[in-house]
């Protein structure tokens, strides 16, 4: 991950800003925030225009496929429509995405302000920890958590909180510590401002380019690790539909009923992909060494 | 070649799988005798080869990985023992038991149990070789008895052995014992405790860890052969065995931690046999029509169904336990999710068992009976269309183990089912090491799906699951975890424990089975009926109610030509 | 040298007793346990089941549980299985070849791959290709590795038949042809990822070293292109591919989970799941350590490797 130089002079515009033209000349950039903003809408109003809910089961039309009959993208085992379950689960993963991100960054960021803030032996016993839980490989620890604890939407943006802060905080850490040599930051300590002051007014703000970067990847990471975790059993549970979850009660019809498997999966391709294509804009957007 | 495949975590619902398989028996005959020997050579189409010859692959969803068969296993584990071990007496298709390392198996008749069940003789075949060639004598018995009930040891289970008293040697092959208290379902109990060898064991420093454990030796058709953790075992032909066979070279057991690509192999011919967790009801209907392979659904002892927590201040009234049971739509059940596979049951005990009352009242689904039970017993149904009595609305949870598809979607069909009557049913699953474990023992659960089986061992006797001094939250040490208690129910159980006649018994367990549905301690859903699939051409493979795994006979398997 | 190598050792052993000790916490502190599994067939009592759980020890305090536990790792003895009483050591062994053949051919494959598409990307520089290879890249990191491997097996086993669907080998064929047969299919599953990771490095690697001063001087000098490529940009350009390599183990490993559930591949993955299930705690606590001790050597090495290259940064460290 490259790290960004912090944006000290202001945006003359938050549209027309130098980062903001880099960012909408960036095209995937624009073609993943474009996708997200519209997989967003439908989610939000798409279940609402549909005859049929996300719950509703019709033991008749179970296994219908795709394009046939009224169900647009066909039913899954219980005969519930496809199209209804995947809008909603969108909701849920998105959501999940979301606040899963919003906890990893605060986490992430608090210890990487502490820890670069006052270095010394706060500072490595923090990072000493970060390095730590960076020694389980993510799916390890995931699933040892996801494994014994009971699944339940908070638990799961939890879980994946947990185990997903680290390299925020990495990032945070690194970025304070090279701030902290510069001179409006020793001149700010030297006017005695307080420790929080300086640390949340001062140095925060002027980290804030990684850290949108880092969040923005976040998110991407937050919905992979739901669906990797649902498809292995130990997430959202039913009724609720998530990505993931869709995934896992069709893997079993994979030859009978291939589009159970199909679709969720591409609708979690999308939008990690669209979230990733985003973070690749804005850490080039952000990153004023390009032009 | 075309494959399938189902990839998910296996482990996690296998491991549910194999909690919830428990024993697959019934029907046990407390009276035997040496004419049911004949029954082992059941018409064969073609001779048996004169010398062990062809290899068998069977295919199993689980690892075998326990191979000491006194100590904790499940029926993955029993296939390697019930082909390397032996055990005193069989049990057979039918219930009857046939003599194994016994000579006979002893019975009031025979005098071999004496002093009203009090007093044991057994007398031991004398032809008997461990399979390095040491002859099996009492001393093996004598000590793999005291083993199950020494301190140390981590044995599986000592029911009924616990009652064992003053184990004496009457020769190099009779033995016996005195019991504590007359104790019927110990027949069945020794039916299935497989004899370890003393002179091996018995010289490991800790029987638990013993070299012994990884590279078992018994008295079986079957020797051990090679291990591939977390891919295969092999056994080998023993040919000095004693008994019937065996006729195949090698036996590989081999895990397919998937049960879609299990079967896919078993359709494709690299797995000879599917058996235990069988083939998934969705491929029934194409599996029976596969050419040279006989597809047919297994006997099984195991039950699905509700399980209530009567603990529960809503489940603690029968009208209510009622009312759900009427609301169940068991037939869509069965026919949407299982494929129609298994039948609906009404009893705890498998249709096939001897003890089995097949006069119970049959379950209707009836909505109206339902809404008029609950509207007698004061539960009126609030604004939210959820009903109330008391302040205390008409809502619980069932729970399952994640990641168990089928159980999810039978799950939301109860759930549709009850919404319909005024109850509100959440779904509130979990890994199975959590939902298994305290929540599960102590009984904190509000109810459960599952499928579990009441007996003890291959005997009817359901005393552990029903008994009011089995209640573990209440000090019991059995497995009564939805806390039913019912004076006359145990009444009967005790008396069924203390008959050895089987017609006295199965009066007993008709009655029981009377009040166990009047009183639905357990909602009943169907009996399991696993899809085994076999090659055409192994003769011998025969299904057995009264093992727990379909295996039991493997010694006697062989191909045609 | 010998100073910074001792201080990073010291680290690790330090990491390792963290990780121990959130691995520990983790799997002790969660409701159930390894007896779980035989309490729901109600084939065993409740006094069978508490009988066993006083024997393996698992009432008794848990930092008690976790003293013990490291006094005996101390000592060399990791424990043995709850499954099947095997040294934990043993039951590692028998599953970590699998692992590693699966690990070492999608690292090879991706290497191959990632270094070909990166270079030209690098050289081609805002290219058709370079472009497609962005995305491609992109897209590869954000596939579900579950849901690819899903797609593989319904495109090459079930529709095509190219492929098994699964396992290592035929049971009673154990031949090389057949191996390898069934080796094709979670190889690529593995390899995506990675590739796409290479490629990325390797292209940015590249072009540090296409705009360096002693490119651009060779350039003037007229030495030709294809001799500055090899010569000067791509020996330059390997030597930071060291550290990814040794980076990549934890990425790798939860892959190799991944693709081994995907593939019934009976590696250390498989053993993880099935371990996790079962409660069996020994088990688990040793794969976590084991990889645990893999990351730390993979960073290790890396460093070293790096240090051996580069000898300023050794000792920045």
């Amino acid at each position: 991950m490259s790290m960004a130089e912090p944006m000290l002079a202001p945006a003359p515009g938050f549209w027309n800003s130098p980062g903001m033209r880099r960012f909408r000349r960036h095209r995937l950039a624009v073609f993943g925030a474009a996708t997200i903003l519209l997989l967003t809408l439908a989610c939000i109003i798409g279940p609402m225009l549909l005859p049929y809910t996300d719950t509703f089961i019709d033991i008749r039309s179970r296994f219908a496929p795709p394009f046939s009959g009224p169900h647009i993208l066909g039913t899954d085992p219980l005969g519930r429509d496809i199209l209804a379950r995947l809008l909603m689960a969108g909701r849920i993963s998105l959501a999940v995405g979301f606040s899963a991100m919003a906890i990893a960054m605060a986490i992430g960021i608090v210890v990487g302000l502490v820890a670069g803030f006052y270095e010394g032996a706060l500072g490595a016993a923090l990072m000493r920890l970060v390095d730590a839980m960076l020694c389980f490989p993510s799916i390890f620890l995931l699933l040892a958590i996801s494994a014994l604890i009971q699944p339940s939407v908070p638990s799961i943006v939890l879980l994946i909180a947990m185990t997903s802060w680290m390299e925020v905080a990495r990032v945070v850490e690194a970025q304070i510590r090279s701030l902290k040599t510069r001179e409006f930051v020793q001149a700010s300590i030297s006017f005695g401002a307080s420790s929080k002051r300086t640390m949340f007014r001062v140095l925060l703000p002027n980290a804030v380019a990684p850290i949108v970067v880092a969040a923005t990847l976040n998110v991407a990471h937050a919905i992979l690790a739901e669906s990797y975790i649902s498809f292995l059993g130990f997430g959202i549970q039913p009724p609720t539909p998530s990505w993931g979850n869709m995934l896992e009660s069709a893997q079993s019809y994979l030859t009978s009923a291939p589009w159970l498997a199909i679709i969720p999966g591409a609708a979690i391709t999308l939008a990690v992909t669209s979230f990733n294509f985003i973070g690749d804009g804005l850490r080039d957007a952000l990153d004023a060494r390009q032009d | 070649m075309r494959d399938i495949h189902d990839p998910r975590l296996v482990s996690n619902w296998s491991l549910n799988r194999r909690a919830l398989f428990g024993l697959g028996a019934g029907a046990l005959a407390a009276t035997s005798g040496l004419a049911a020997r004949a029954q082992t050579a059941a018409k064969p189409t073609a001779p048996p080869p004169a010398k062990p010859t062809g290899v068998v692959v069977v295919g199993l969803s689980q690892e075998p990985v326990s191979f000491n068969p006194l100590m904790p296993g499940v029926e993955v584990d029993e296939v390697v023992w019930t082909s390397v071990f032996n055990s005193l007496w069989v049990a057979e298709p039918d219930g009857t038991l046939r003599p194994d390392l016994a000579a006979a198996v002893p019975s009031e008749g025979n005098g071999g149990i004496s002093e009203g069940g009090l007093a044991w003789t057994v007398k031991l075949r004398n032809d008997v070789k461990w399979h390095d060639g040491t002859a099996f004598t009492a001393e093996d018995v004598k000590y793999s008895l005291e083993l199950i009930n020494s301190a140390g040891f981590k044995a599986r289970t000592r029911v009924g052995h616990a009652f064992v008293r003053d184990i004496v040697i009457r020769g190099p092959h009779e033995i016996s014992w005195r019991m504590e208290k007359a104790y019927a379902p110990y027949l069945a109990m020794l039916a299935n405790t497989h004899i370890v060898p003393k002179h091996i064991l018995g010289k490991a420093a800790d029987p638990n860890t013993a070299p012994f454990n990884n590279a078992p030796v018994g008295t079986g058709p079957f020797r051990w052969g090679t291990r591939q953790p977390g891919d295969n075992i092999t056994l080998v032909a023993n040919e000095s065995y004693h008994g019937d066979g065996p006729y195949l070279e090698k036996a590989v057991l081999k895990y397919i931690p998937d049960l879609t690509a299990l079967y896919a192999q078993f359709r494709t011919g690299q797995v000879d046999l599917v058996i235990i967790s069988g083939i998934p009801a969705n491929f029934y209907q194409e599996a029976i029509k596969l050419p040279g392979r006989k597809v047919a659904v297994a006997p099984s002892g195991n039950l699905e169904i509700i399980m209530p927590n009567l603990g529960n201040k809503v489940f603690a009234e029968k009208a209510v336990r009622h009312a759900l049971y009427a609301a169940m739509d068991k037939q869509a059940i069965i026919d949407a999710i299982y494929y129609g596979v298994p039948k609906p049951t009404e009893s705890f005990a498998p249709r096939e068992s001897w003890a089995f009352n097949p006069a119970l009242p049959v379950q209707q689904r009836d909505l109206a009976r339902a809404n008029k039970l609950l509207d007698d017993a004061g539960w009126k149904r609030s604004s939210s269309g959820t009903r109330m009595k008391n302040g205390v609305p008409l809502e619980f949870a069932v729970s399952t183990t994640t990641g168990n598809q089928l159980r999810e979607q039978c799950q939301q069909l109860i759930q549709q089912d009850w919404q319909q009557v005024g109850a509100k049913m959440t779904i509130n699953n979990m890994p199975a090491a959590v939902i298994w474990g305290e929540f599960y023992v102590r009984s904190k659960f509000e109810s459960l799906l599952v499928g579990t089986t009441f007996r003890t061992g291959v005997d009817p006797d359901p005393a552990s699951r029903f008994a009011s001094d089995a209640i573990p939250v209440k000090g019991g040490s059995g497995g009564n975890y939805m806390q039913w208690e019912n004076a006359e129910a145990d009444a009967l159980m005790k008396e069924g424990q203390e008959t050895f006649d089987q017609e006295k018994r199965k009066a007993i367990y008709f009655r029981l089975q009377e009040i166990v549905r009047e009183e639905l301690p357990i909602l009943p859903i169907f009996q399991y009926a696993p899809i085994e699939g076999v090659k055409e051409g192994l003769i011998g493979y025969r299904p057995n109610i009264n093992q727990r795994q379909n295996a039991w006979n493997m010694g006697s398997w062989y191909w045609a030509k | 040298m010998i100073g910074f190598l001792l201080r990073r050792l010291g680290q690790a052993l330090l990491l390792l007793l963290i990780v121990s000790v959130i691995g520990f916490a983790i799997l002790h502190l969660a409701p159930g346990g390894p007896l779980s599994q035989f309490a729901a067939g109600g084939d065993m009592t409740q006094a069978d089941l508490d009988r066993i759980a006083e024997q393996l020890g698992l009432n008794r305090p848990l930092p008690v549980q976790y003293a013990e536990w490291l006094w005996r790792m101390l000592s060399g003895d990791w424990g043995r299985s709850y499954r099947d009483q095997q040294p934990v050591l043993h039951v590692i062994g028998s599953h970590i070849g699998a692992t590693l053949e699966l690990m070492l051919t999608s690292t090879l494959l991706a290497m191959l791959l990632g270094a070909w598409v990166g270079i030209l990307g690098a050289i081609k520089r805002y290219s058709i290709f370079d472009s497609l290879a962005t995305i491609g890249a992109m897209i590869a990191l954000s596939i579900p590795t579950f849901w690819f491997g899903l797609v593989i097996i319904y495109v090459f086993s079930v529709g095509l038949g190219w492929l098994p669907a699964g396992n290592r080998y035929t049971v009673g064929d154990g031949s090389f042809l057949n191996q390898l047969h069934h080796l094709i299919g979670p190889c690529i599953v593995l390899a995506l990822v990675s590739t796409a990771v290479w490629s990325r490095y390797m292209r940015s690697s590249m072009l540090d070293v296409i705009n360096q001063d002693f490119v651009r001087t060779a350039r003037a000098k007229g030495v030709p292109e294809r001799s500055i490529l090899l010569r000067h940009v791509l020996r330059n350009a390997l030597l930071p591919m060291i550290t990814i390599t040794g980076l990549h183990v934890p990425t790798l490993l939860s892959g190799a989970l991944v693709t081994e559930t995907v593939f019934t591949w009976p590696g250390m993955g498989r053993l993880f799941l099935d371990s996790i299930s079962y409660r069996d705690y020994p088990v688990v606590m040793g794969i976590l350590m084991f990889s645990a001790i893999l990351v730390l050597l993979g960073s290790l090495i890396a460093d070293l490797l790096y240090g051996v290259a580069d000898p300023r940064i050794a000792g920045s460290h």
